[in-house]
């Protein structure tokens, strides 16, 4: 037959491959930068732009979607071309997705550094950056499609099958997870709240892992190498088995994420099960890529990059083995929130994504420049520094994870933790945390001995950007599956119907979990006592938000005796309806928060500390790890911006009053100033618009509501029948207009029994700010008091309904709710 | 062109077409491996059964409970032989040196100041003013147990044993009254002789 002529693109690969190695440096570089902060917090310099809380992000981005994200790019538009015998679809769609993702990062890294962030992991980028990578993520997708399309080889190979799903799954999921509503230009609010927040993030966040990190490598494995070692690959029937059921069970994995947490418990379960069904699928790349070197192994003793290859496949099936057994909630109670996660996530990404990347570039570089590496010897050094830098950093975090979670465990005879005092737990792992720093150096050392190895290759060598080659194009394909055809042979020549199935294989998975959760509504028990956030505290979130204190605190209190003796009451999930995004965090390397606002509680502590503590931690605690956020109380919070957020959150669903957003900026002013009057009285002089005092009145709100809600009676445990809690229930009164109305416009400032609140008066006692008669209620609720926050409501509501109410405040004279506010104004008898 | 029925015969053999010089040999699938999915799966059968069908009560609410019930009652059975304390103050260096160890250790300094000099947060403990009570060995006693929740004092019982509020209380009066370090925070509450 006619060979048809042709030439594949390497322009572009090279470009990704550069890109690359430049994406690299950077993420090893920051990744040293916050552990030498985590080990010496002088080192976040009071900078905020370089605080510990922002640069986390950027390091995890960077490593995430930079450098394995080009590698990614960089291995396919090599393998691509080369397994379909077709040059890329469209130059053009090359070179914009090559442009378009190298600005995502810089964008990406600009706007993490200066605190604009949506606070999920692996998706902190904020809406407009989240359209580009849908966007570029699009062009590459078609690109790719594009080529598989016109290709000149009858069936699609295993990699293509992984890059489908690669393609496919992020697009689903990225889009899925951004689900938002921008405020302004840097700011949106998640449109889930809560629970159904957290699963979602998860399910992304997981399967980040599985379809960022996994399955393109799969891939990649599957092209680089056979090709490396010039072997075949093993076994056929194993790649087309553990291909399926890898991508339909790894997208169900996600709950694993939330064990023990206010996730339900049958989401847990299905978390649970499915990462432990996970083992043999994963497995089974790992076995058909350690199989293919059969016969070759003399061959790993020689080549640097065979011993990359293998490492990087060993440590894929360890992590593959880790992670299910860190799914276990036996385990999981030990290993969560601590550095065991962290370890467990670095050989990952160090060894299975960064070895095999090395790996990738040492074949391909001399490749497309038609010449040899400049060094195999610096190969080689390069693999042993990379790997004691592994180990050097894995050894000691899991040692550093289980030394403190037996920490937080520990109880004295007397039935009191052992260490109470959270501080003693992260002295106690900060030795381990100076080893880190050691291993991060051995790693990158390595990482630039290879750029400098790649780029004295790329001097001698010559890149042929256009690779002349020929190929006899594809005969016309019958439809219909010919006689004698597997189905899956048929299948691998449509990748239409293909990508449809994959499609459909991973969301059976996310759609089990995430419907029930959205629609079913007993997964959210409802908790009467919690209320929105108070303009000033919703400012304050904001600042929690911007300044990442979620890289360290989480707010999840799990139901055990050591965190409920710790922090305070466990978590519950209606506890979070209001919250866009959850804040639940991930790891604790500073206490949990979700108790911090309970009066008197455990964690609880006066604003004149938290002020103290935000400006100088090591004066607090000479051995925290806290950054400093001296910046704190000179920037003002952007009160302007207060009814716009307001408005978003009322069109997701939070129940502010109709025509609240106009008076939150003086009910926030308000607020503020009853912060800025406590710290007077410490010896503290600031001005009331500090970002400081929205963050203090945030922490300060955390828990509370659940802590004025009554106790949760006890399971029944003994299985014996309990009177008194069989007796009948009480008859449901259906609430009074009055109430109805109290409820929907008065609660968010005087609290849901009249008890009063940061921002309100107490209604149930007998001290008047304004006057006590019935007259006086009246012409409050009518006229308002603007330079209080109260706002006038002769406009809301008929002359009918203004009585109503009055009457309703008048019995709530007396009825003395517990915690209430303390008395104001004048006592009226 | 290749021949689609050869492909599903061979084991162990090449197929005969290839993809960029690469060939696939087509072994069956180890049994060890196979083996080990087929124990996911039954593991994980098991698993849901013994967690939501067999009303076996073990979900992470009724396992809270349970554990709690437990340490209850080993705490109340340590109190129980542990038997009355007396309300006195401890004059003896043993028991003000374990008071001043956990004076430093709980973060008694973080508000009081290392020598009870009082700060911007907390009170001096050093004069003779009274914010709570009378400086009485119980007043003290009850401050540090229960907290003053309005006042940013937080509750210790949690932490500290009853013996152990004794002997930091003890610290306060029998140490640090009367010590005038420097840096003293003004006074505050009623000046009791």
């Amino acid at each position: 037959m006619e060979h048809q002529y042709f030439s594949y693109d390497n322009k572009i690969v090279r470009y990704f491959a550069f890109a690359t190695v430049l994406w690299a440096i950077v993420a090893l570089l920051v990744g040293v930068i916050i552990a030498l902060q985590l080990s010496f917090p002088f080192l976040n310099l009071n900078w905020e732009f370089i605080s510990f809380g922002r640069l986390r992000p950027l390091h995890t981005n960077a490593a995430i979607f930079a450098f394995v994200g080009n590698a990614i790019f960089c291995g396919i538009y090599y393998s691509l071309q080369r397994l379909l015998k077709a040059r890329m679809f469209n130059d053009k769609l090359s070179w914009i997705h090559f442009w378009g993702w190298q600005l995502i990062i810089v964008a990406a890294a600009l706007t993490l550094v200066l605190g604009i962030t949506t606070s999920k992991e692996y998706a902190e980028l904020e809406w407009p950056i989240d359209i580009a990578i849908t966007l570029i993520w699009v062009v590459f997708g078609w690109n790719m499609i594009g080529t598989i399309i016109k290709r000149r080889v009858k069936h699609m190979y295993v990699a293509i099958w992984f890059y489908i799903a690669t393609f496919i799954t992020v697009a689903v999921l990225h889009v899925v997870n951004s689900f938002e509503i921008p405020v302004s230009m840097w700011k949106s609010y998640s449109m889930f709240a809560g629970v159904q927040d957290a699963l979602v993030q998860w399910w992304y966040g997981h399967n980040a892992v599985a379809f960022f990190l996994t399955t393109p490598y799969l891939g990649l494995m599957y092209y680089f190498l056979p090709k490396a070692a010039n072997r075949p690959v093993y076994s056929y029937r194993l790649s087309m088995l553990h291909f399926w059921a890898l991508i339909f069970i790894y997208i169900w994995a996600g709950p694993h994420h939330l064990l023990y947490q206010s996730l339900p418990d049958w989401a847990q379960t299905l978390g649970v099960v499915f990462s432990v069904m996970l083992i043999a699928p994963s497995w089974g790349g790992m076995v058909n890529g350690l199989l293919t070197l059969r016969g070759v192994w003399d061959k790993v003793r020689d080549s640097a990059m065979l011993k990359f290859m293998v490492v990087a496949i060993t440590a894929y099936g360890m992590s593959t083995f880790e992670g299910p057994m860190l799914s276990l909630k036996n385990v999981n109670a030990i290993s969560h929130f601590t550095d065991w996660t962290l370890a467990h996530v670095h050989i990952g990404v160090l060894a299975w994504n960064g070895f095999f990347t090395f790996a990738m570039f040492y074949y391909l570089i001399p490749k497309i420049y038609n010449t040899k590496l400049y060094s195999e010897k610096w190969a080689n050094v390069h693999f042993w520094l990379g790997t004691t830098g592994i180990l050097f950093y894995a050894i000691p975090l899991y040692w550093a994870g289980i030394t403190q979670s037996l920490m937080w465990k520990e109880f004295t005879a007397d039935g009191y933790l052992a260490y109470p005092n959270f501080l003693e737990t992260v002295t106690q792992i900060i030795p381990m945390y100076h080893t880190r720093i050691l291993a991060g150096l051995l790693y990158f050392s390595g990482t630039i001995l290879m750029a400098v190895n790649l780029y004295k290759t790329v001097a001698v060598g010559k890149c042929v950007d256009n690779e002349e080659t020929s190929a006899p194009p594809l005969a016309k394909l019958e439809p219909k599956r010919i006689f004698g055809e597997t189905v899956h042979s048929w299948l691998e020549r449509k990748p239409v119907i293909f990508t449809i199935l994959a499609l459909v294989a991973i969301l059976i998975g996310g759609l089990v979990e995430i419907i029930p959760m959205m629609v079913v509504k007993s997964n959210i028990p409802t908790i009467e006592t919690v209320q929105p956030y108070t303009p000033l505290e919703l400012q304050g979130r904001d600042v929690y938000i911007s300044e990442g204190c979620v890289e360290c605190h989480s707010q999840m209190v799990r139901p055990f005796r050591s965190e409920t003796e710790r922090y305070g009451e466990y978590s519950k999930a209606g506890e979070f309806v209001y919250d866009h995004p959850f804040l639940w965090g991930s790891r604790r390397l500073g206490p949990d928060l979700a108790r911090a606002g309970v009066p008197g509680g455990k964690v609880n502590k006066p604003v004149a500390w938290h002020y103290n503590h935000f400006v100088n931690p090591q004066g607090m605690n000479a051995q925290s790890i806290m950054p400093a956020y001296p910046w704190l109380i000179k920037k003002d919070v952007d009160v302007a911006s207060t009814p716009a957020k307001i408005r978003v959150m009322q069109t997701l669903g939070v129940p502010y009053p109709e025509g609240f957003d106009k008076e939150s900026e003086q009910v926030l002013l308000a607020q503020a100033q009853t912060i800025s009057d406590e710290l007077k009285t410490a010896g503290i002089d600031i001005a009331p618009t500090k970002e400081v005092i929205a963050l203090i009145a945030y922490l300060h709100r955390l828990g509370k509501d659940i802590s004025l809600a009554p106790p949760v009676p006890l399971p029944n445990l003994t299985g014996e029948e309990n009177s008194e809690n069989t007796g009948e229930k009480v008859a449901e009164v259906p609430p009074s207009e009055a109430k109805i109305l109290f409820d929907k416009n008065c609660i968010v400032c005087h609290g849901k029994l009249g008890e009063g609140n940061a921002i309100g008066p107490n209604l149930t006692d007998k001290y008047w700010l304004n006057g006590g008669t019935r007259e006086n209620i009246v012409h409050q609720i009518m006229e308002g008091k603007l330079e209080k926050g109260m706002q006038p409501w002769k406009n809301a509501f008929t002359k009918e309904q203004v009585d109503l109410l009055a009457d309703y405040v008048i019995q709530l004279q007396g009825t003395d709710p517990h915690p209430a506010r303390d008395p104001q104004g004048e006592l009226v008898e | 062109m290749e021949k689609n029925n050869k492909e599903v015969k061979y084991d162990g053999k090449p197929f005969e077409h290839e993809f960029d010089g690469i060939q696939e040999l087509n072994n069956a699938v180890p049994p060890w491996l196979l083996y080990f999915w087929y124990i996911t799966v039954t593991f994980s059968v098991i698993y849901v059964a013994y967690y939501h069908f067999l009303g076996n009560n073990v979900l992470q609410d009724a396992e809270y409970q349970k554990d709690m019930v437990v340490a209850n009652k080993n705490v109340a059975d340590q109190k129980a032989s542990s038997g009355e304390m007396a309300m006195l103050v401890l004059n003896d260096d043993a028991n003000l040196a374990a008071g001043a160890e956990i004076y430093k250790t709980k973060l008694c300094v973080t508000c009081h100041g290392n020598l009870g000099e009082g700060n911007a947060i907390g009170p001096n403990l050093t004069d003779k003013f009274w914010i709570n009570g009378k400086g009485l060995i119980t007043d003290v006693f009850e401050v540090i147990k229960n907290g003053v929740a309005a006042k940013g004092m937080m509750p210790y019982k949690d932490q500290l044993s009853e013996q152990q509020i004794l002997q930091v209380s003890s610290y306060v009066l029998a140490k640090l009254q009367g010590s005038n370090p420097p840096n003293a925070k003004p006074p505050q509450g009623e000046m009791v002789e």
